[in-house]
């Protein structure tokens, strides 16, 4: 395949290093300028600098999309070379030399994969403006939260564009980085610092085998790298003559390496068993959870592995990686049920979410599995390996193709679903805080007693004065009352506060309360004494409690959403039913490929049976969660006051919500361009091939799935259909949700919606009750004891090891290095005792000296 | 004449009787007239040299070392007038204040 070049080749580096030099800038920005109102409200804090360099870094990606869409080849420049360092032996010629530097590589899976990444960091970027500045909490340390972002932006644009699998390492390192960071935000609660540390040590453990792949992979390739490439560049690993070289004598170690890299991807994508990240991750502010934990980090795994599709479809490697790809479906398929079953007893909107995205992310890993395993049991390339023409050619690279291609396609249908999700989630979750503060609000606890108040009620019990005392010693004239002047005068003298006239009236409002204009002793001793009373009891810890008390996260709080935040309510309806493979939207047209080519290798090896069944039931099960999610929010009767007073979100989170409502709808549109096929292939251009007009493409796609002519494929659509769009989602219209209230208006599309819910809830309701309170349902929601086990390993074995280890570290390693103190300390100590100061000695040692060196010199012995 | 080779033998003497001197007295004064006595001795050996072997080179080492044993003695006269003055001593013993 021939490079090609085009100008948005060269700036194409500007794409990762705007946001990375974006970083710096904010971050110091906003510490010069921290509290600056124009910097917070002209600036947002830094969002309104990220935000053009988002959009920057995707206009460059759109060039460089379009540019390559259904242009044949890819590219690959050494752009820049940072250092070279060669070796040399004792001829002078060059044996081996090392080239540290980055290139771009851009290929189909590249394209897009930079499209979901930019887009994505770019809308988010928008909701977080709306979300993180409107928030008081976030106030003086929003420039750190976009500093990071655009860091961790840069990251996996970085991770995408990359030209060797050691650089997809360093910027997938980076976003790891990030992720605590970010997850971290709000470092002064505990949960939130523990579950960053959970985040970065669960992935870690996952690079740590990707690390020892990579150089597994390293070692394999290594001699068969040319002068100035590095063997993990993909120029090198991906080039079919050094993979037959490989194969011909460690085909097995490859398929380790790969399985090492594989456990990495598990690790970032939080699949079992290193998924007990995620669901704590929904510590971070939301705009995070949609970014990294929905639409970008965890697909960091997913372009892992999809980068490794070259070893599993070339033929040299045939049926050697079968193996790897079982593996790799059993482990999708199994994390995809266990996900979403925990999904079921989730109540923080959240976490729900969390779970989806686990269980889908599993999905594309086990449609990536049935796809190398395709890739790697058929004989798909034009030509045989002893060189023949490949009769089956046409249909097997159709197969193998359509199958990568759906797996790619559900990532790409995921990333967008997922992330209008989550940020949909955070406007419910913000107007549902706004609506309680506005009720309960607790401003007036503290506008109660001002400050200077306190201070007084301080400096009397410091300086140890009674009421009565000081108020005589600050009466002046003597008249049995204080007016304004001889308080002012009071508070000065007491170094209190020095405050002018008109600044003095509210304080002697507050206490002033015959309104006669001045106090007396009876006024002042009542509210320093309401003072002292409040501060006893504690007064902040009351206020915070009852602030924790109400979990603005909480499904069981809302409910009835429909009517109060319609375009939040649409967002989360589309985004609901392209998770679930609803028919015609979204993720349908790819869920219904990653299940048929499964179970299309089912066909070929029965093992896969259990992957295959996994989706299907997954399918199910995703269609009960997200209809139990959706159910408990938006529709029925609000369950609480706060649910009833929410009102609509604001501008800066409704543009990505409105924008990827249209993406998601917008995916029936891609499959009539053959998405499938051209995402993959870097050979075919859209439109299948150019051949078919879209409609012809719609026609083409609709009757592939509907009207298929295989018999089995259609029997096993219409089952999956069955199951995700009508059993599971059936199975949750029964028990939750209901009619909106009277008098409650909504959109009108929610009006079929919710006329099935109530018909079904009426007729089939039933008390799920006894399942709720079930062993298996308690097992459930604690996670199914991941977090225990581990903590428990980790305390028996980790924590003890490191214990031996620290004491090792003090005894031998410290210890010899104080011997080596002690030791020369004494030498010096015994030295010194040579200097007594006496000239008489030293004239001793100056002859004793010259005698030994004449000795020396004329020699002693003859 | 006398033979050259008595003069070297209390040469020698009188060096390891200087040096000696040197080494074990107190008194910062005698200890200079030691150091003389050692120049003295070292003198006397290359008198005796230059009438061993006849020539003149060694007279010129004597001058010398008779005028830079002059000078050095008016230089340590010096630098014990100035140490009495710091420590209101010679004794060679109470000047260290170099100690360790």
């Amino acid at each position: 395949m021939e490079p090609i070049a085009t100008p948005a080749l060269d700036f194409a580096p500007y794409i990762i290093l705007l946001p990375m030099l974006a970083f710096p800038v904010i971050l110091f920005l906003g510490k010069m300028f921290n509290g600056n109102k124009m910097w917070k409200d002209g600036l947002k804090e830094g969002g309104l600098i990220a935000l053009p360099v988002m959009a920057t870094s995707l206009l460059l990606a759109l060039w460089l999309v379009t540019d390559y869409v259904g242009g044949a080849g890819r590219a690959d420049t050494s752009g820049w070379t940072w250092f070279t360092s060669g070796m040399w032996d004792s001829g002078q010629t060059t044996v081996s030399e090392i080239n540290l530097g980055f290139g771009i590589y851009v290929d189909h899976i590249t394209v897009m994969l930079l499209f979901i990444a930019s887009f994505l960091c770019l809308l988010i970027n928008t909701f977080a403006v709306g979300y993180m500045n409107t928030d008081p909490i976030n106030d003086n340390r929003n420039h750190r939260f976009y500093a990071e972002f655009v860091l961790f932006c840069s990251g996996m644009l970085g991770m995408v564009l990359a030209d060797s699998f050691l650089w997809l390492f360093i910027f997938w390192e980076l976003m790891g980085l990030c992720s605590y960071l970010l997850i971290g935000f709000y470092y002064e609660r505990p949960s939130a610092a523990y579950a960053a540390k959970k985040a970065f040590l669960t992935t870690r453990v996952g690079d740590v085998f990707l690390m020892v792949g990579l150089a597994m992979l390293w070692s394999l390739f290594h001699p068969h790298a040319g002068a100035g490439q590095g063997a993990l560049d993909y120029a090198v690993v991906f080039d079919d003559q050094n993979i037959k070289a490989v194969a011909e004598t460690g085909s097995s170690t490859l398929a380790w390496a790969l399985g090492l890299m594989f456990i990495g991807a598990v690790g970032k994508s939080a699949q079992f068993p290193l998924h007990v990240w995620l669901p704590d991750a929904m510590e971070g502010p939301t705009p995070v959870s949609a970014l990294i934990h929905a639409a970008t980090m965890v697909n960091a795994g997913l372009y892992l592995v999809a980068r490794m599709f070259p070893f599993f479809g070339s033929d040299y490697l045939y049926n050697d990686l079968a193996d790897l790809a079982f593996i790799i479906a059993a482990i999708g398929g199994t994390t995809a049920v266990m996900a979403a079953a925990i999904a079921f007893v989730q109540h923080d909107l959240k976490k729900v979410l969390a779970y989806s995205t686990m269980s889908q992310l599993a999905y594309i890993f086990t449609g990536l599995g049935a796809a190398l395993y395709l890739a790697n049991t058929l004989h798909w390339h034009e030509y045989l390996p002893d060189g023949t023409k490949n009769p089956d050619y046409y249909t097997n690279h159709a197969i193998v193709i359509v199958a990568f291609g759906a797996a790619l396609f559900h990532l790409f249908n995921h990333a967008m679903a997922k992330g209008m999700l989550f940020m949909a989630s955070g406007a419910v979750i913000h107007e549902v805080h706004h609506a309680h503060h506005h009720l309960h609000p607790h401003d007036d606890h503290h506008e109660e007693h001002p400050e200077e108040l306190l201070m007084l009620a301080n400096y009397l019990h410091d300086t140890d004065q009674s009421v009565f005392g000081f108020f005589n010693s600050i009466d002046l004239d003597q008249s049995g009352d204080v007016d304004t002047y001889e308080f002012q005068k009071a508070l000065k003298d007491a170094d209190i506060a020095d405050l002018p006239p008109w600044e003095m009236q509210p304080l002697m409002q507050a206490l002033d309360m015959d309104g006669n204009g001045r106090i007396d002793i009876p006024e002042l001793e009542l509210t320093l004494g309401r003072i002292h009373l409040a501060s006893l009891s504690g007064g902040d810890g009351h206020h915070d409690d009852h602030h924790d008390e109400f979990d603005a996260q909480s499904m069981e709080n809302m409910g009835g959403l429909a009517s109060k935040m319609p375009l939040t309510a649409t967002a989360m309806l589309v985004g609901s039913l392209s998770i679930m493979g609803f028919p015609l939207i979204g993720g349908f047209w790819s869920k219904e490929g990653i299940i048929a080519n499964t179970w299309r290798v089912v066909r070929d090896d029965p093992r896969f049976i259990y992957p295959a069944m996994c989706v299907l039931l997954g399918a199910a099960m995703t269609g009960f969660y997200m209809s139990r999610m959706w159910l408990k929010t938006f529709a029925g009767s609000p369950k609480t006051e706060v649910a009833a007073h929410v009102h609509p979100t604001n501008t800066w989170i409704k543009i990505p919500l409105f924008v990827l409502t249209f993406m998601s709808l917008g995916a029936i549109v891609l499959a009539s361009m053959g998405f499938t096929h051209w995402a993959p292939d870097a050979s075919y251009a859209p439109f299948f091939d150019g051949e078919k007009s879209f409609v012809e493409g719609l026609v083409y796609e609709m009757n592939h799935v509907f009207a298929n002519s295989k018999l089995f494929f259609l029997v096993l659509t219409y089952i999956a259909i069955l199951l995700g769009a009508i059993v599971g989602p059936g199975l949750a219209l029964s028990l939750y949700g209901g009619r909106l209230d009277e008098g409650e208006e909504a959109m009108p599309w929610f009006g079929p919606v919710l006329a099935i819910n109530q018909f079904v809830k009426g007729r089939y309701h039933w008390d799920n009750r006894s399942f709720a309170r079930s062993g298996f349902a308690t097992a459930l929601e604690n996670r199914l004891y991941f977090d225990h086990y581990y903590d428990m390993a980790m305390l028996k074995i980790v924590a003890a090891f490191s214990t031996k280890a620290a004491e090792a570290d003090s005894s031998v390693i410290d210890g010899t290095v104080k011997t080596i103190e002690r030791t020369s300390q004494q030498l010096s100590t015994g030295l010194r005792s040579l200097t007594t100061g006496s000239a008489r000695d030293y004239i001793l040692m100056a002859a004793v000296g010259t005698l030994a060196l004449f000795a020396m010199i004329w020699g002693v012995v003859a | 004449m006398i033979d050259p080779a008595w003069v070297s033998g209390l040469s020698a003497l009188l060096f390891v009787i200087g040096l000696a001197g040197a080494f074990t007295r107190k008194n910062a004064i005698i200890v200079l007239m030691c150091i003389e006595l050692m120049l003295n001795a070292a003198n006397m050996q290359f008198a005796a040299a230059a009438v061993h072997h006849g020539d003149t080179t060694g007279w010129v080492y004597t001058i010398f070392a008779i005028a830079i044993a002059a000078s050095e003695v008016a230089i340590g006269l010096a630098i014990f007038l100035a140490m009495y003055g710091q420590h209101e001593s010679i004794t060679l013993d109470d000047v260290n204040v170099l100690r360790n």
